[in-house]
C-alpha cells in the first residue's frame, strides 16, 4: 500500500468516501420519504372514492348504493367495492379475500397480490369495503430504489476523480519547490521556487522564500569574496618570509645577519598579525559585538583629543591639520572603536593625501575628513571601502588596506554610514552617525550630485 | 620577583616562564583556572599573569575571586587576537593591564615591570619630580632646572605617565594604550614624533638628554647620568 503514502489518492479516496456514505444516506432517506408519499396518495384515493359511494348512499340509499357497487365490479377498473349485510352476506360487488366488518384503512396480502382497503360501517349495519391492488405502487418503490445507490455511486466517482486531480495538482507545486530546495541544499544557491503566476498564497509563500534565497546568496558571495581576499591578502607576505628564512638557512651561519634576517622576519610577521587583528576587529563589528557595552560618548571632546594627538603629526610631515568641531555632539558608542576611526581617517589622509586636512563635526553628528588630494577616482570611490582593496599608487605607501573597512564596519555598528566625495583636488570621507545614514548612503547619487566629480 | 602565570597552552607557558625565568624571576606555573586560583589565593606573589580564557574557572572568575578576598596583587590579563573591546571587562573585573596575544616578549618585560613598580608617587601626590625636571600637576606647568617648559596638554599627559614611571622601559603600545587610549596601532608614528617633541622642548635650553630610545622596545625616562 505504498500508494496511500501518497497525498493524492489519500484525498481522492477521502473524499470519494465521505460523499459516497453522504449520498447513500440522502438518496435512501429521499426514497423512504417518496414511498411513504406513493402509499398516501392511494389512501387519498381510496378515502375520496368511499367518500363519494357514502354520498350515493345518502342520497339514494342502500340500492344506490348497491347498483354503484355493481357498476365498479363490471368495469373491472383499478377501483373495487364490496357492499356486505348486516349478517355478513355480500350484497353487491366484488373484492376478493376481504374481511368481514372492517372499519378503517387495512393491507391485506393474498396469495401473490398486495390490496390496500378501506372499511365503513353503515348506520343500518351494512359494510362498505373500497380497494385497490398495492401492485403499481410497489413497481414505483422498486423502480426508486435504485436511485440511491447509482446517486451515491455517481457522486463518489467524481469526487474520487476530482479529489485525485487538485490533489496531483498540489504534489506538483510541493514537489517543484522541493525540488528546488533540494538543489539550494546541494550547494546551488541560484536556485529558486517555481512561481506559478497566479498570485495565490503558494506564489507569496515561494516569492518570501526567493526573496530570503537571494539574501543568501548575496551574503554568502559577500563571504566568499572576504575569504578569497583574506586568503590572497595573507598568502603574499607569507611567502615572501618564507623565501627569506629559506635564503638565510642556506646562507652560512654569521651571528650578525642571522639577527638581522630574524628581526625582519618578525617584523614582517607583526605587519601580518596587525592585518589579522584589524580582520577580526571587522568581523566583530560587522557582527554587533560590543554594542551591549555601548555607553554616551561625548564626541565632540573626542575628535578634539584625537586632533590633539594628530596635530603634531600633521606638523612634522609640513602638513596642517584644521579641526572645525561643533560641540556638544553625543553618541552612544564605544569611544575605543570611534576613536580607531578618526585616527584612521586620519592615517589615510597623512599617508595617501597632500595639504591641509579639515576636520568637521556637525550637529548631526556628522564626521568629516578632507584632504587636498590627489582625491580617489569616482570609479574607485566604492571599491576602497572594501577589504584589502588599495589604490595603484598606494601599494607602497604603510596599511593593510582595511582602514576604510574597519571604519565603515565601525559606522554600521554605531548605526549609521560612511561615504566618500570628491572635494576639489581631494577627497572628503563623510562618517554620519544619522539614524538611517546607512541606506541614505546605499542609494544611488542623485544625477545632480554628478558635478562634484574631481577637477 | 616572584610571578605566577596561569596559562593553559603549554606553548605559550613555556615561553612566558622561560623567558622571566632569565630575567632572574621565580615563576608558578598553574596550567588550569582551578591550580592557578589556588595558588593566587595561598601564596604570595608580587605579580600575576593569566590567560582570560582557561579550562575550569576563567581569568575574568580567578581576578573577581582574587579582588574578593582583599588581594591587591597587581593581574595583568592576557587575551586573544582582535578582543579590544574586552578590555574594558577585564579592568572592571580588577585587572591592572591587559596585553593581546600573540605579544613580543619586551611588551610583557615592560608591563610587568610598570605594574610590580606600580606605587612610585603617591596617587594624591601633586607634584613629580625626575632629576631636574618637576610636574605641577595641580598648575599643569613643568620646569626644567627651574626653566619653564611650555607643553601642549597632550604632550603633558605624556610626560606625566612617563615621569610616573620613571627608569622603566615604556612601550609605544603601553604609551598609546596608557595615555591616549588607543588600543591600536596606528600606521603614523604618532607616538616617536610626540616623544621627539617632548624631547626637544626638556632640551630648548641645552641641558642633557633625559628621554632615552631602547632600540626595539621603546623609551626611558631617567635623570641624566
Amino acid at each position: 500500500m505504498r500508494w496511500l503514502r501518497s497525498f493524492a489518492p489519500r484525498v481522492a479516496l477521502l473524499m470519494g468516501a465521505v460523499v459516497l456514505v453522504a449520498s447513500v444516506l440522502g438518496a435512501g432517506w429521499g426514497w423512504l420519504r417518496a414511498q411513504d408519499a406513493l402509499r398516501r396518495q392511494l389512501d387519498l384515493v381510496l378515502a375520496a372514492d368511499a367518500e363519494g359511494l357514502l354520498r350515493d348512499y345518502e342520497t339514494y340509499g342502500l340500492r344506490g348504493l348497491a347498483e354503484a357497487a355493481a357498476v365498479y365490479a363490471r368495469r373491472q377498473g383499478p377501483l373495487r367495492v364490496l357492499l356486505l349485510g348486516p349478517d355478513g352476506r355480500p350484497i353487491a360487488g366484488h373484492l376478493p379475500g376481504a374481511p368481514a366488518r372492517l372499519r378503517g384503512f387495512v393491507t391485506l396480502e393474498g396469495e401473490g397480490e398486495r390490496q390496500r382497503l378501506l372499511g365503513a360501517i353503515l348506520p343500518d349495519g351494512t359494510n362498505l369495503l373500497v380497494g385497490t391492488d398495492l401492485e403499481p405502487v410497489d413497481r414505483a418503490a422498486a423502480a426508486l430504489a435504485w436511485t440511491p445507490p447509482v446517486a451515491a455511486a455517481l457522486a463518489a466517482a467524481l469526487a474520487l476523480v476530482l479529489g485525485f486531480l487538485v490533489a496531483r495538482r498540489l504534489e506538483a507545486r510541493l514537489a517543484g519547490i522541493r525540488g528546488a530546495a533540494q538543489a539550494v541544499m546541494a550547494g546551488d544557491l541560484t536556485r529558486r521556487l517555481p512561481e506559478g503566476g497566479a498570485g495565490d498564497e503558494f506564489d507569496r509563500l515561494a516569492g518570501t522564500v526567493n526573496a530570503m534565497l537571494a539574501r543568501i546568496e548575496a551574503l554568502v558571495a559577500e563571504l566568499r569574496q572576504v575569504t578569497d581576499d583574506i586568503a590572497h591578502d595573507l598568502r603574499s607576505p607569507l611567502s615572501r618570509l618564507r623565501q627569506r628564512l629559506e635564503a638565510a638557512l642556506f646562507a652560512p651561519r654569521e651571528a650578525a645577519a642571522d639577527a638581522a634576517t630574524l628581526e625582519a622576519a618578525i617584523a614582517e610577521l607583526d605587519e601580518t598579525l596587525n592585518t589579522f587583528a584589524a580582520l577580526l576587529r571587522i568581523a566583530r563589528a560587522e557582527a554587533g559585538t560590543g554594542r551591549e557595552a555601548f555607553a554616551p560618548v561625548d564626541l565632540s571632546a573626542l575628535v578634539r583629543e584625537v586632533c590633539e594627538i594628530y596635530a603634531g603629526v600633521a606638523e612634522e610631515a609640513g602638513r596642517v591639520l584644521d579641526p572645525r568641531i561643533a560641540p556638544g555632539q553625543k553618541v552612544a558608542g564605544s569611544a575605543t572603536l570611534l576613536r580607531q576611526a578618526l585616527a584612521n581617517l586620519l592615517d589615510n589622509a597623512l599617508n595617501h593625501g597632500e595639504g591641509r586636512i579639515t576636520v568637521t563635526l556637525e550637529a548631526g553628528p556628522v564626521l568629516g575628513v578632507t584632504d587636498e588630494g590627489p582625491g580617489i577616482p569616482e570609479a574607485e570611490r566604492n571599491k576602497v571601502l572594501r577589504r584589502f582593496y588599495r589604490l595603484d599608487r598606494s601599494r607602497n605607501t604603510p596599511g593593510t588596506g582595511l582602514g576604510l573597512a574597519l571604519v565603515s564596519a565601525i559606522a554600521r555598528l554605531h548605526g549609521g554610514g560612511i561615504r566618500l566625495q570628491a572635494a576639489g583636488r581631494g577627497t572628503r570621507v563623510i562618517v554620519d552617525f544619522r539614524p538611517g545614514a546607512m541606506a541614505a548612503v546605499s542609494r544611488p547619487r542623485p544625477a545632480g550630485a554628478a558635478g562634484t566629480t574631481g577637477e | 620577583m616572584r610571578i605566577l602565570v596561569i596559562e593553559d597552552d603549554a606553548a605559550t607557558a613555556d615561553y612566558i616562564a622561560k623567558g622571566l625565568g632569565e630575567e632572574g624571576h621565580v615563576v608558578d606555573l598553574a596550567r588550569t583556572g582551578r591550580d592557578g586560583l589556588f595558588l593566587a589565593l595561598n601564596e604570595p606573589f608580587d605579580v600575576i599573569v593569566t590567560d582570560r580564557m582557561l579550562p575550569g574557572p576563567d581569568g575574568i572568575a580567578i581576578l573577581r575571586a582574587i579582588r574578593a578576598s582583599g588581594i591587591a596583587t597587581p593581574v595583568l590579563v592576557l587575551t586573544a587576537l582582535g578582543e579590544v573591546d574586552r578590555r574594558v571587562e577585564g579592568l572592571e573585573a580588577g585587572a591592572d593591564d591587559y596585553l593581546a596575544k600573540p605579544f613580543a616578549f619586551a611588551e610583557l618585560r615592560a608591563r610587568l615591570r610598570a605594574l610590580a613598580r606600580r606605587p612610585a608617587v603617591a596617587a594624591d601626590s601633586t607634584e613629580l619630580t625626575v632629576g631636574d625636571l618637576r610636574m605641577d600637576l595641580l598648575r599643569r606647568s613643568v620646569a626644567r632646572a627651574g626653566r619653564a617648559v611650555e607643553l601642549l596638554p597632550t604632550e603633558f599627559r605624556l610626560l606625566e605617565y612617563m615621569m610616573r614611571h620613571p627608569g622603566q622601559v615604556l612601550t609605544r603600545t603601553m604609551l598609546l594604550e596608557k595615555v591616549w587610549d588607543f588600543s591600536f596601532d596606528p600606521t603614523t608614528n604618532v607616538i616617536d614624533v610626540h616623544v621627539s617633541r617632548l624631547r626637544r622642548k626638556l632640551e630648548a635650553g641645552g641641558e642633557a638628554p633625559m628621554i632615552r630610545t631602547v632600540r626595539g622596545a621603546g623609551y626611558i625616562l631617567a635623570p641624566p647620568e
